[in-house]
Order: structure tokens, then sequence, then C-alpha cells
């Protein structure tokens, strides 16, 4: 994928003071400022705004953070790959993860 | 380490399903599930499910997860609560947290039933509390006895949106409007009528413009919406509500395996991103298999015969089953999976504006649009004849799989055939004789009892009725037409409850001969006569409110 | 599009990214090759953020320094992004006799070469971090060391050089290299060829086979770490920590979240899951123990997340940043062996001097390609 497409310039919407990831407090205008700046995954734009990286790691927001960088990139949701899943599947607490049941 | 035959993750229908039938071919079965109670959301389902016997048809959804536990504890499975699945890593292991504490396990096969989650939709004022999950409001309904709240509007048509809406005025919710952003009515029309009846009013080709409030729900405004989904300037309707349900699909939680490095690939038909898997359910790693909402979103029923199918094909996989033998059960499984996935809202279908159904009825546009059909529309169905004396009337308008109305009745007088989707038809010669077991069966409360000439100029109708309080023989209220509009006063002339309808109540009201094909609702008097008048001057759209929750256990 | 410029650089790590960023400022045309999908994909991502000198071998010391004198305190003005530059110093940490000899080691090599390091017994080590748990007897103490965001650092440096022009290409898989009349001048990936005057490797591990396609190796391995981060947590101090075993490091974000590296003792023999990046079943568990030792209030503390991550190490544990004589043109920079983070603005400025003056301001000599041989 070249980078360098245009895909035109950043126009304010009037939603863009809405919140779309509510573990990070990420709001759809920064999301789609961040496609502008380069961020063309979803994976960029997790790194890069932190969206799906807090407590519910995207359950919630998934969906609508990929309507909107499909959108803003003028492509099918369906050809933006998710970002990867990874353990644990629910938040753990370290004195837990780290209580390894010993063998009988 | 600790091993297994099969490890299944997710004790919900799906899940289920597959332990029993691998505990059947012998395998060592652990079911892990994250919840305090196995069945996943079975026990919030308190409608009777559709299908034919095989599929459990008319069941209510919670006594068929009683079932499944019972059969599933019979089989020998062992299921383990409260159990958290982790992570699935190589070599078919899986890190599960056990209270405190975590294990690792590990299987010969595995079988991903993880279900799906709800989706959500961004609007302002959407992270207001009161802005809540369909499948939330159903949880702390049916499963923790809790409100959701007193006014609620619900967005979304699909079946979720509509059986939820109808078990929120059953909870005692005054449900304000039921919203969609499509055109039409995304799930089975029978559930929209029993909805629409109580007055619930549908706003299609609509979605919510904001929500109001400022620490919680106290308003919500909804606008028309153009074929781009923009809102039309001028089409703003704001309701005084307490809660904003969202019911709005469901997202596969197919984490474990993309995490396991299955071969996954987004598909919206099926809900989102889910593993590609073969028939049984297997997936791109062999020994790991999949069944339910997490390999594409369907109804549970069909998720309990995926289930089935993928729990034999982990037995064959791990050599429990001769591959005759396995090919024979998959088979006569799929069958059964293949008629639940036919008719209108097959998954070839959706999406598609349908304008007949398969025997060239008109498919009511009303139905589709407002949630009930017009008192014209009804008389172009095989189940709505004139016949004199008291026989069904059956407003089934919608090629549906399901049939037990025809094995309901002991005389004969409905039919649908080997095909379950076919429209069900009422045989003119054959006699009912009312006794309202077709009424109960009804999975989609869309069967009534007429008598079009009861004597004095009045007919009687018996109407399915999952309300509290029962009204008694004698009490007077009004008949409420398909669009939940007060028509005319009406008098009960009995109730019936029996084991054999399954809570479902019959309630027999009298009405003026006139109204007998156009009154479908009864709503009770409430306080004396002069508030009941004050309601005939409620407007033609709004809910009628209805009184203390429904309880079914 | 020409598929020309007077710059290609594969990999679109942080070091890419970075010297892209330099050349372009300075003018250049540039295009940046990237196997992933995803910009900063390899370790750029996943590493823990360590800006450090202590504990650094002397050959790459000087660059470590030279970024955080001129380069780190600056960085996220310079970018017009934060970066989560945090100057609060380094604790090495020791619980055993032979742990403090190893770290009083590092600490004399480090002020062999200017850097203010010290030892600090275990009353100074939780004055300075109080908590830090009573097993904890001694540390080497670097206070100009920190710590910073490499997601967020790569991604800048992608964002300012795609502002200057610089051409990425991500899904771009290079495949060879080929010399005409002499020199590098062509890249070859699976869907075209690319031509440039410079070409600059920085593939991290996959430099090694890219490389051999014009005679040249570069000893090194693939080895897989792997790290995890917790939700938000208050504010716990500020400090980078590592260990004198080097098998825990970590740090709390600006974000709050507590981000931790850490190895099980079986990375070598890891089952590699298909060359996939997998984490193992048993490493996070043991990040954990190993973390709530040093730091016993983190034990409540929630994991969200864990993920594993290729190093190049190469067979000296220093990078390979370096001219080629025998192929004209081709820069390589790679081998960073799992300390490339803290030094990439400084060896990206380095790696545009190369290419634009001839010649970096830095002595790399150290670091040259061709500076591996047998052991006898």
């Amino acid at each position: 994928m070249d980078r360098s497409r245009d895909i035109g310039p950043f126009v304010p919407g009037p939603d863009d003071d809405l919140l779309i990831c509510r573990c990070e407090e990420v709001t759809k205008g920064e999301i789609r400022r961040a496609v502008h700046a380069g961020m063309w995954t979803m994976t960029e734009i997790r790194r890069f705004l932190r969206v799906g990286m807090g407590l519910c790691q995207g359950q919630s927001c998934t969906k609508l953070v990929k309507g909107i960088v499909a959108r803003e990139l003028g492509v099918s949701p369906a050809t933006l790959d998710p970002e990867t899943s990874r353990a644990p599947m629910r938040p753990t607490e370290m004195h837990v993860l780290g209580d390894e049941k010993k063998e009988a | 380490m600790e091993r297994h035959d099969l490890i299944v993750v997710g004790a919900g229908p799906s899940g289920l399903s597959a332990a029993i039938e691998a505990a059947k071919c012998g395998l060592d079965v652990v079911v892990f599930d994250e919840c305090a109670r196995p069945g996943g959301q079975l026990f919030k389902q308190i409608h009777k499910f559709f299908g034919s016997k095989e599929h459990k048809a008319k069941i209510r959804g919670f006594r068929i997860g009683e079932e499944l536990l019972k059969e599933a504890s019979d089989a020998g499975v062992q299921v383990v609560l409260n159990a958290t699945v982790l992570g699935l890593y190589q070599e078919k292991e899986v890190l599960v947290r056990i209270g405190d504490e975590i294990r690792h396990v590990k299987g010969d096969a595995i079988l991903v039933a993880t279900g799906a989650s709800e989706n959500t939709l961004a609007f302002p004022g959407w992270t207001l509390p009161g802005v809540i999950g369909a499948g939330a409001a159903q949880t702390m309904m049916n499963l923790h006895g809790v409100k959701p709240g007193e006014r609620v509007l619900m967005l979304g048509s699909g079946n979720v949106g509509l059986v939820v809406s109808f078990q929120l005025l059953q909870a005692g919710c005054e449900v304000v409007a039921l919203v969609d952003a499509a055109p039409r009515i995304g799930g089975y029309g029978v559930h929209a009528a029993k909805v629409a009846r109580c007055g619930v009013p549908f706003y299609l080709s609509h979605t919510i413009v904001r929500a109001e409030g400022t620490d919680h729900v106290t308003g919500v405004v909804i606008g028309e919406v153009d074929k781009s989904w923009q809102i039309i300037p001028g089409t703003e309707k704001h309701f005084d509500v307490d809660t904003i349900c969202v019911a709005v699909g469901l997202s596969p939680m197919s984490q474990l395996l993309t995490m396991a490095g299955c071969d996954m690939a987004d598909d919206p038909k099926k809900g989102g991103y889910v593993p590609v898997c073969d028939e049984t359910g297997a997936t791109s790693v062999p020994g790991i298999f999949v069944s339910g909402d997490v390999s594409g979103i369907e109804e549970a029923s069909s998720a309990m015969i995926e289930g089935r199918i993928a729990g034999i094909a982990a037995a064959k996989y791990l050599g429990y089953v001769e591959q005759a033998a396995e090919e024979n059960e998959v088979h006569a499984l799929e069958t059964s999976l293949d008629a639940l996935r036919q008719g209108m809202f097959a998954p070839k279908n959706r999406g598609k504006d349908l304008r007949e159904t398969e025997e060239g009825c008109p498919i009511s546009q009303n139905l589709l649009r407002k949630g009930y059909l017009s008192d014209e529309e009804v008389f172009a169905y095989p189940g709505v004849r004139k016949i004199a004396g008291v026989h069904p009337v059956i407003e089934c308008t919608q090629n549906i799989p399901c049939n037990p109305c025809q094995d309901a009745c002991p005389k004969g007088c409905i039919t649908i055939g080997e095909n379950i989707t076919s429209l069900p038809v009422v045989n003119p010669d054959a006699q009912c004789i009312g006794c309202g077991m077709c009424v109960a069966s009804c999975s989609g409360q869309a069967i009534f009892l007429v008598d079009e000439d009861a004597g004095a100029d009045t007919a009687t109708v018996t109407l399915p009725y999952e309300f509290l309080p029962l009204p008694k023989a004698g009490d007077k209220g009004q008949a409420l037409s398909r669009s939940g509009a007060p028509l005319c006063e009406a008098e009960v002339a009995g109730v019936r409850s029996a084991p054999a309808f399954d809570h479902t109540n019959l309630l027999t009201i009298r009405v003026p001969k006139a109204y007998a094909m156009r009154a479908r609702f009864f709503q009770p008097m409430e306080g004396g006569c002069a508030e009941w008048a004050n309601q005939w001057t409620v407007p033609e759209t709004s809910a009628p409110s209805f009184r203390g929750p429904m309880t079914i256990c | 599009m020409a598929n020309t410029a007077e710059t290609i650089i594969i990999g679109g790590g942080v070091i890419g990214c970075a010297a892209a960023y330099y050349l372009a400022k300075r003018g250049m045309s540039v295009i940046v090759l990237e196997k992933s999908d995803n910009i900063g994909s390899g370790g750029s991502s996943r590493n823990g953020g360590g800006v450090r000198q202590s504990g650094r071998d002397k050959r790459e010391l000087p660059l470590a320094m030279y970024a955080i004198e001129h380069i780190w305190p600056t960085l996220s003005e310079e970018l017009g992004m934060d970066v989560e530059y945090v100057k609060k110093g380094n604790l090495r940490l020791g619980k055993t006799e032979k742990h403090l000899e190893i770290l009083s080691h590092l600490a004399e090599v480090g002020r062999s070469c200017g850097l203010d390091m010290r030892m600090i017994d275990g009353k100074e080590v939780r004055e300075l971090n109080p908590y830090l748990s009573e097993e904890v007897i001694g540390a080497s103490w670097c206070p100009t060391d920190g710590h910073a965001n490499p997601l967020r650092t790569t991604l800048a440096f992608y964002v300012r050089a795609r502002a200057l022009g610089v051409r990425f290409i991500t899904g771009e898989e290079v495949v060879a290299l080929r010399k005409v009349k002499g020199k590098a001048r062509e890249v070859v990936t699976k869907d075209g060829v690319f031509e440039g005057e410079h070409i600059l490797l920085a593939a991290g591990y996959e430099s090694r086979a890219i490389a051999n396609t014009v005679g040249v190796d570069i000893p090194m391995s693939k080895k897989l770490l792997e790290a995890l981060v917790t939700e938000a947590e208050p504010e716990l101090f500020p400090q980078m920590l590592g260990t004198a075993e080097a098998d825990f490091y970590g740090h709390q974000t600006k974000h709050g979240s507590f981000v931790f590296g850490g190895s099980s003792g079986m990375e070598g023999v890891n089952l590699d899951n298909h060359g996939r990046l997998a984490t193992s079943s048993i490493t996070a568990p043991c990040i954990c123990r190993g973390i709530m030792k040093y730091v016993p209030k983190l034990s409540d503390a929630k994991i969200v997340r864990t993920w594993a991550g290729w190093e190049d190490q190469s067979v000296d544990g220093v990078p390979v940043i370096s001219f080629v004589p025998e192929v004209p043109g081709l820069v390589l920079a790679c081998g960073f062996s799992g300390h490339g983070f803290g030094i990439s603005p400084a060896v990206g400025l380095m790696l545009s001097e190369m290419i634009l003056d001839g010649a970096p301001s830095l002595d790399l000599s150290a670091l040259r390609y061709d500076r591996f041989c047998a052991k006898i």
C-alpha cells in the first residue's frame, strides 16, 4: 500500500467530538485526523491513539473505529485487518497470572 | 499437564451441545465458561423458540438450557464455571483462570464456542448511563429481576430488538418507540406484530440524533434518514425516556482463534471477523473446531445443531467414531440445520427486498414498515379464513422455519407440510373445537381463535396473553387493534391457563361483531371508568402501560 | 509513480523512519519499503521503551550519549508529537553479591566513557524508589537515563517524514538487491523493482537474507522476546528499571500503564509456531512473578496484553552500522540486538550523514560489518 495515495484533505465534521473508544477516551475527530496523518491500518491507529488498548481491548469500539477509518480512506471496512488478539482475553491481576497451579 | 480429549470453551447452547455429542462418543470432555452459570444466553431467553420439534420449537429458551444441562450431566460432561480461558496457545494448550489461580490445560482437540458480543452505535450522548445493550437489558430483567428503566426507546428491529422490546413490556416498562435506520424491519414479522399490538410505534428509516441528559439519560431525539443515512432536517422527534436500548447486531468473539493462528476472514454476512472453517466447524488448525455465533451470527437453534456437528467431528478427528457413522450423523444434523436456514430470513436472502412468499402471497409492506398487518392485508394469507363458528386465525405471513401449530391441532385444522417454512393453511373443512392448543403453541403469538358470531351481535377473540396480573372473567377493558390503537370496549369472557400452554395464557374477550377481525389485544381497565375513559384520547401510537412483571420459572 | 529515489530504505521500523526523516529534512528524495502492512511492525513497536546509556557496550555507548544529550530532550518538539520522553534515571537492580559484581563492572565501563553512573545501596535505592522490595540490596544508578514511548516515537518519525514527502510503501517485501555497474542500485520486491543511488538496509533480522543477495553476511540470529502491559495505575515511579541479569525491565508510561519485558529462560528453545510470532503460555506468568518480587505493590495491577517480538541478535551484541566498500551505495543498519530503540534517533541522524556527507559525525568504525572473525 502506497502511503502517498491522496485521500483528500481533513475536513472537520460536526460529530468530531463524539467519544468512540470509551476506555481510552478517544474521539472520532482524533481517529479521523490520525488517518490523515498516515495511520492507515487498525494496528497503526491503535498504536498511535491507544484506541482499543484499554480494559475492554477493543471489544466495544473496534467496529466503530473500523468504520471511521474505512470511510476516511474510501475503502470497505472488511478490507481493514483487525488488530492482533492478545492474551489475556480478560484483564488479569499480576498475582493471579503469576499463580500457576502446581502439578500434584 | 492436565489433558482432555476435548476442551470446549463456552458453556452456551453451542458449546454444551458439542460437549454432549462428544461425550456420548466416549470423549473425556471439559467445558470452561467464564460465567457463574452455564447456558450462555439461553437462560435470558424467556420466549418460545421457533423451528420444528427436532429444533425444540415452542419450548422457551431457558427450558432448553435446563434440558441441555441435564443432558450434559447425564453424558458425563464436566462443566467448570467461573473459568476464564485467557489464551489459546500452541499445541492446543489453554491458560484458564479459575478463581485466583491459573491452570495450563491441554486438549487433543479444542472447540471454541465463545459466542458473540453486542455491537455499539456512537451518537451524541451514547456514553450516558441509561444507554444499554439489549442483551444487557435482558440480563437485568430475566436473570436478575431488575427493571432496566421505566420508559425505554429501542434501537434496532432485528429479532433481538423485537424480542427484548416485548420482554421490556412484560417487565412493566413502557417502550416509547422502536427505531431502525433500515427501511424495513429486520426481524420476524410475528415478533414485530406482538410488540406493535401493544401500542409501540415503529420508526423505520430513523436513527438516534442524540441522547439527552447530563448525568443520565432523560430523553432522546430521533430523526428520519435519507438514502445516504443522513438525518433529514426537520424530521426530529423527541421522547422523554430514561433508557435507550441498543440492539444493532452482534460481533463474533473470535479473539482466541486469531491468537491460535487460525485462518480468519472478515465476513459482514457472518457479523464480522470469523475463523475460516468447513461445514463441521474444523478450522485451519488441525484439532481446533468452532461452532455457534463465534463462527457466524445466527440463532441459538442453529448454534445448537452446529455444536452437535462439531462435537461429532471432534470425536471423528480423535478416532472415537468411524467415518461412516460420523457422516451419517453429521448428514442428519446438516439436514436439520438446513431446514432452519430456509425461508425469507435465510442467510442467502439477507438484505433482499422480497415481495412475495413462497406461496405467491404478497409480503405485507405494512408489517415490514410499521410492524403490523393492515385490516385488509390480513385476508391475503392461507391461515386467515372466514369460517362459521370458532376457528383459528393464523396471522403468519412470512416464510419462517416453524411448524408447531401443525402438530398442536388435534383436529387437523392446520397444515404446513414438509417444508417448515411454508405458511400455515387453515383447513375450512376440519372442525375446530376451540381447544386453543394452536394459540399457545405459536412462538410468534400469531394465532387467534375467533368466533365471529358469538350471539347478541358480539364476537369472541381468544388471544395469547403473557402479562401479569392476569385478567379475570368479567373484567372490563378495551380491545386494541393490530397497531395497538384502542378500538372498542371489551369484556373478558374467560381466561385459560394450562401446563400444556406453558405460561401462554389464553384470554378470550368479547367485542362487538364488527371488531372480530380487528381486535387483537386487550388492555385491562385501570383505576375506574373515568381514567379508562381518558385513555381514549391518547394518540394512536402511544403505548398503553402494562403493570407487573412477567415471571416464568 | 516512478520507483526511483535518491535513497531507498528497506524497513519501516524506527531506524528506517528516523533515517528517512533526517534525509528528507535535508531535501533528499526517499522511498521506504516495509514488508509488513504496518509501519513499525517489528521490534520498534514491541520493545520496552528504554532510553539508556548504562549497561551498554563501549562501542555503541557514544550513540546513546549523543542521543540523550542532543536529540531526545527536544524530539517531541522537533517532530510535533509527544514521544513521552522521560529523563529520570535508570536503576539496574541487584539481589545478590554476584549481581552487585556485574553491576559494578557495568558502572565502571560507563564511567570510563564519561557517563555519570554509580553504585548505590539498598537504602538509597528505596529512597529513589520506595516501591522496590527489600530483596533489592543494591543497584547501579544512571540519572541521565530514561524512557520514551516506542510506538509514538516510530510513528512520529513516520508522520514527519511522510509530511516531508517521503514515500512509504507497506506490504512491499524485498527479495533481493542487485548491483548495476558495480554499485548497489536496484531493490527487487515481490511486486517490482525500485532504484536508488543509496540503499539503506534496516530490516532487522530480515536484513541478513537481503544482504546475502549481494554476497554480504551479517552474523546474527533471531530471538523471541516477550513483554506485557498493565492497565493504567496511579503514578508510582519515574525511573526505568532493569536487573543485573537483564531478565526483567520496565517502566511506568505516561498513560499510567506499566510495560515490562522479561524472560522465562526458555526463549532459545520455545516452539517457534511455524515462524509465526506467538507468546508462550509460561512466559507472562513468569514475568509477573519476577516483577512482583521487585515491585510487590504491582501484584494487584491487571495485565491487559502480552506480546512477543523478534530481536535481531548480532553475534557480538552490538549493531552493524556500516558502509560496505565492496557494494558501494549500500548502507547497513541492523543487528541492534534488543537495544536499538534508545539510540534510534542518533542512528537515524548518523545514517543521514553517511548518505549525504559520506561519513557520520560520530566514530562508528567499531560497528563495521566486517568486524566479525573466528575466535582463534
